[in-house]
């Protein structure tokens, strides 16, 4: 284990721009979000959970396919550019790698893989950050996370007040590391972690019973609480846009006349154009359809898809929910049913 | 338990028993600190669930969207009813559908200027006698209620439903009309320091639609930004598409809008919304003095044409 | 490593006009570049996305066999953005096409079997594709009895004429041909698909049924089959819905755990009985 002041993140950072795009956390306005940062002082690492999910970083909401250049009977297709410049994640906490691992399993395919998801994971180091402090609203230890999970990171950052303690997991972390800012860490600092991470899972609510959720979802086909949900629901983006694993999209082509753009961009399930047909019909024409489709692909489908439920607890649309439609509740109802 | 609160459990019931609606659309206790839930409420045994306090800030006549045939009522504050009557206005569902249990209005808090304020996270919060009482992890605090109000609330001249069926409460002293801060700011700006606020507020927009689906008067089936033929914009978080979208939106909303703050409070990133529906409801009141949803007669401006009053703006401006 | 979001370059070589009401066009489409169709194969049932570059990508079953040399065609019904801008594509115009995309019939499964293909309407593409595959010298023999069962509103909708008058006249399969309203120039059969399937009265005894038409007369057809002795997993079709990446990524065309464009979107009753009914 390795230790680094905090007094010395500053030219750490630096070190890293000089060679990489860096992605961190940066508060805009009153939103946490992250985004590529030019200078270490835009990096907020004191910050509980963020607005939206990092991501954008692998997924980026708007992105171009391709480039097409079409003339008298003849097409040219260009895809984009190769990337050059390495990237870092840094200050990503554990539920939001575990995010990118479940998303891995959808993009990374052994057939058809996504070139470029692929690409951006294997160009990025994660560095990771544990959640000392886990805002009320997680509950990332009942969808099989804990606030200090590792698994996923390149290198894993645990505050030890004026330090930060550095768990080197892969050789593409430890090549970020240089002997002038980075220490052995002591006996003293790792008891100091180990204490933390003892306090942070005490602060996590008792778990929600997610195990035998597949089961009863399985027999829930028909059930008036999709209707309930729906009622309330007013069917914007908003929570499939800020969780870190809901990771639909839309393609479209956007002309401008002889050449333009094949572009992807983020999509929800709950927007009524999601699945509406050329013909006019939509085989899931109400919100009750839909919620049936959020919540079975998150709780039931993905067991099938990526061995784990798509949610890793971060509570992010329990915060941005307008109306207030908790996960945290309908799991509670949907197991009490 | 609150007056209020036991008044609408007792009309809430009274309608649900006699079968006088199907629904009462309300609100309930909040799963957050400092909100409230929209509810929907179908059995008389449910009522319970129904609460009155200073987190029901969002507007619940967004639930009034295609009643068919059905009759229902409303938890309706001042906005609320406003909006209710506009979309009556734009036929949308006839008076004698909607029972209005009209509140007049204590003005609601902003959660997220309360949140700024504490410097924690807010665990959990309470309202009592003019105090809101809030506890952090560690310590509790207590603040004046009246400096959280949200900033809409607090310039609000229409706290007082305008109609109703039943009314809960006393009727409140409404302000007299002040210009909206935010929208007063920006008029003061200059052309390129307004585009530049505006392109950077706008950086932020994900195209959630929340600002939309919270609003009322957003009721089309389908909205312009998801046509194909022709396709208006580009679907994309394109900097240029994402201000097309906004702007129109706001556009649409004008002679239309109840200064409710719905779009607002529903966006994710905080992006400042008011400053430009505001000022559109200004300029409703200066060129068509039209204020919306303040009486079933009256036409939205931009549902009437008077060659008249076109001309008269024409010469008043010199162009 | 292949970037499987990037259309191949085809050329339209023919067009025919399928239907008197010209809302039916079958394209025949060949390579641009010749190495793009070394090593290209695919079975009946399968599917391909088609680009119009700038108006956007749409899936289209295949029409052709595999064992039609040259071409590939696609027949598309005019209906939105990119359909309308095909129709009005010429001879020599550029498209795209990824594919093929997923599960086509289970062929390995009808094999030494009797097959009953029941058509409605513009749905018959990959039935085509199934018929003239079955039909082929080198495949006849490994099936049992074939059996079409097409209609269509009226004569001027059917698709494929040259073909049916072929499958007519030969007598290693029977053809039944109905339309829902006559014309002067038909003789055939006046009838609705449901109910001449239960007038033929298939035999379900080591046999498979494959349907693909309009919901509403699918709702019909199905009682019918059940009612012959047909169990689910005896009964197969293909599936319809609004795609874009096909490639199982984009989330969109799932019935359950099941993705149209991957699993699909050939299935069985079996595999969708008991499945939200979003299709």
């Amino acid at each position: 284990m390795k230790k680094i002041a905090k007094a010395d993140m500053g030219r750490f950072i630096a070190r890293l721009l000089e060679q990489y795009m860096v992605y961190a956390p940066v508060q805009v306005d009153d939103a946490i979000q992250f985004q590529e940062i030019t200078t270490p002082s835009e990096a907020y690492l004191d910050y509980q959970n963020s607005t939206k999910s990092p991501k954008g970083v692998f997924l980026p909401q708007s992105e171009v396919l391709f480039r097409y250049n079409k003339g008298p009977k003849q097409v040219t297709v260009t895809p984009p550019e190769e990337i050059k410049k390495e990237r870092v994640l840094l200050g990503v906490r554990g539920c939001d790698v575990r995010a990118t691992l479940l998303l891995d399993a959808i993009f990374n395919t052994p057939v058809n893989p996504d070139v470029y998801y692929e690409e951006k994971r294997g160009k990025t180091i994660i560095i990771g950050l544990a959640c000392s402090e886990p805002p009320s609203l997680c509950f990332c230890t009942s969808v099989g996370g804990t606030p200090f999970d590792r698994k996923g990171s390149d290198l894993f950052l645990i505050d030890i007040s004026d330090a930060y303690l550095v768990d080197v997991l892969t050789d593409k972390g430890e090549k970020l590391l240089d002997d002038t800012l980075f220490r052995d860490a002591t006996a003293a600092d790792l008891e100091l972690a180990r204490k933390r991470e003892a306090e942070a899972l005490e602060q996590m609510p008792p778990p929600l019973e997610v195990k035998q959720l597949k089961d009863k979802l399985d027999g829930m086909v028909e059930s008036p609480l999709w209707g309930t949900l729906a009622e309330r629901c007013l069917r914007c983006g908003i929570c499939a846009y800020l969780c870190p694993s809901c990771y639909c999209f839309d393609i479209v082509d956007e002309d401008y006349g002889s050449s333009g753009e094949r572009v992807r961009n983020w999509d929800a399930c709950m927007f009524s154009l999601y699945s509406l047909e050329t013909s006019g019909h939509n085989p899931r024409p109400t919100g009750s359809e839909r919620w049936r489709q959020r919540l079975m692909h998150k709780f039931n489908y993905a067991i099938g898809q990526c061995g784990d439920a798509l949610c890793v607890g971060c509570g992010r649309c329990v915060q941005g929910c307008p109306v207030n439609i908790d996960i945290r509740k309908i799991v509670t109802d949907v197991m009490a049913s | 338990m609150d007056k209020l609160t036991q008044k609408i459990r007792q009309e809430a019931a009274r309608l649900l028993a006699d079968h006088q609606v199907d629904r009462v659309i309300g609100f309930q206790e909040g799963t957050l600190p400092l909100r409230s839930a929209p509810v929907i409420v179908h059995d008389p045994a449910d009522v319970d669930k129904l609460v009155w306090n200073s987190f029901c800030g969002n507007n619940l006549a967004r639930y009034l969207r295609g009643l068919g045939g059905r009759r229902v009522a409303i938890v309706a504050k001042g906005c609320d009813v406003r909006s209710i009557i506009a979309l009556i206005v734009e036929k949308q569902f006839s008076r004698d559908q909607v029972v209005i249990i009209g509140v007049p209005c204590q003005r609601m808090i902003d959660w997220r200027k309360v949140a700024k304020a504490v410097n924690g996270e807010i665990l959990r919060a309470e309202e009592r006698d003019g105090e809101l009482l809030v506890e952090s992890k560690g310590f509790k605090r207590s603040l004046q209620r009246d400096d959280f109000i949200h900033s809409l609330c607090a310039a609000c001249t229409h706290r007082n439903p305008i109609v109703y069926d039943i009314l809960v409460g006393e009727p409140v002293e409404e302000a007299g009309q002040t210009p909206f801060p935010e929208s007063a700011a920006f008029e003061e700006r200059s052309p390129a320091e307004r585009w530049a606020f505006y392109k950077d507020e706008m950086s932020r927009c994900i195209r959630c639609y929340g600002c939309r689906e919270a609003c009322p008067m957003c009721y089309c089936e389908e909205c312009f930004v998801d046509h194909s033929q022709p396709s208006w914009i580009a679907k994309s978080v394109e900097p240029s598409a994402v201000q097309i979208w906004q702007i129109v939106r706001a556009y649409h909303q004008a002679g239309r809008c109840v200064s409710c703050g719905a779009c607002e409070r529903a966006c994710p990133m905080n992006i400042k919304l008011l400053y430009l529906t505001e000022g559109l409801n200004d300029l409703a009141r200066e060129m068509f003095d039209f204020e919306t949803g303040l009486n079933t007669e009256s036409l939205p401006p931009f549902a009437t044409f008077d060659p008249d009053a076109m001309r008269d703006t024409a010469k008043q401006d010199g162009r | 490593m292949r970037n499987p979001y990037l259309p191949i370059l085809m050329r339209i070589e023919r067009i025919i006009v399928e239907t008197d009401d010209e809302m039916l066009k079958s394209f025949d489409l060949v390579f641009v570049n010749e190495s793009d169709g070394q090593g290209f194969s695919f079975m009946p049932g399968q599917f391909c996305e088609i680009s119009v570059f700038g108006k956007g990508e749409a899936p289209f079953g295949f029409a052709s066999s595999p064992l039609e040399q040259g071409y590939l065609r696609i027949t598309v019904n005019k209906a939105g953005v990119l359909t309308t801008a095909l129709h009005d594509l010429a001879e020599g115009d550029i498209v795209g096409l990824r594919g093929p995309l997923g599960n086509g019939y289970p062929l390995h499964l009808f094999e030494g079997h009797n097959i009953v293909v029941i058509g409605g309407g513009f749905a018959f593409t990959t039935l085509r594709s199934l018929v003239v595959y079955m039909l082929h010298s080198a495949n006849r023999a490994k099936f049992g009895e074939i059996s079409i069962v097409y209609g269509a509103r009226q004569p001027g909708l059917l698709l494929y004429k040259q073909e049916l008058s072929i499958w007519g006249h030969r007598d290693d399969v029977r053809l039944y041909l109905t339309v829902d309203k006559r014309d002067e120039t038909w003789r055939g059969r006046e009838a609705l698909v449901p109910n001449v399937v239960e007038e033929v009265a298939p035999n379900p005894k080591n046999a498979y049924a494959v349907i693909c038409g309009p919901s509403v007369m699918i709702r019909y057809t199905l009682p019918k089959l059940s009612a012959l002795g047909f169990s689910p997993d005896q009964i197969y079709t293909s599936l319809e819905r609004r795609m874009k990446c096909g490639l199982g990524k984009c989330g969109r065309c799932n019935i359950g755990p099941y993705y149209v464009c991957e699993d699909g979107p050939v299935f069985s009753y079996a595999q969708l009985n008991g499945l939200p009914k979003e299709y």
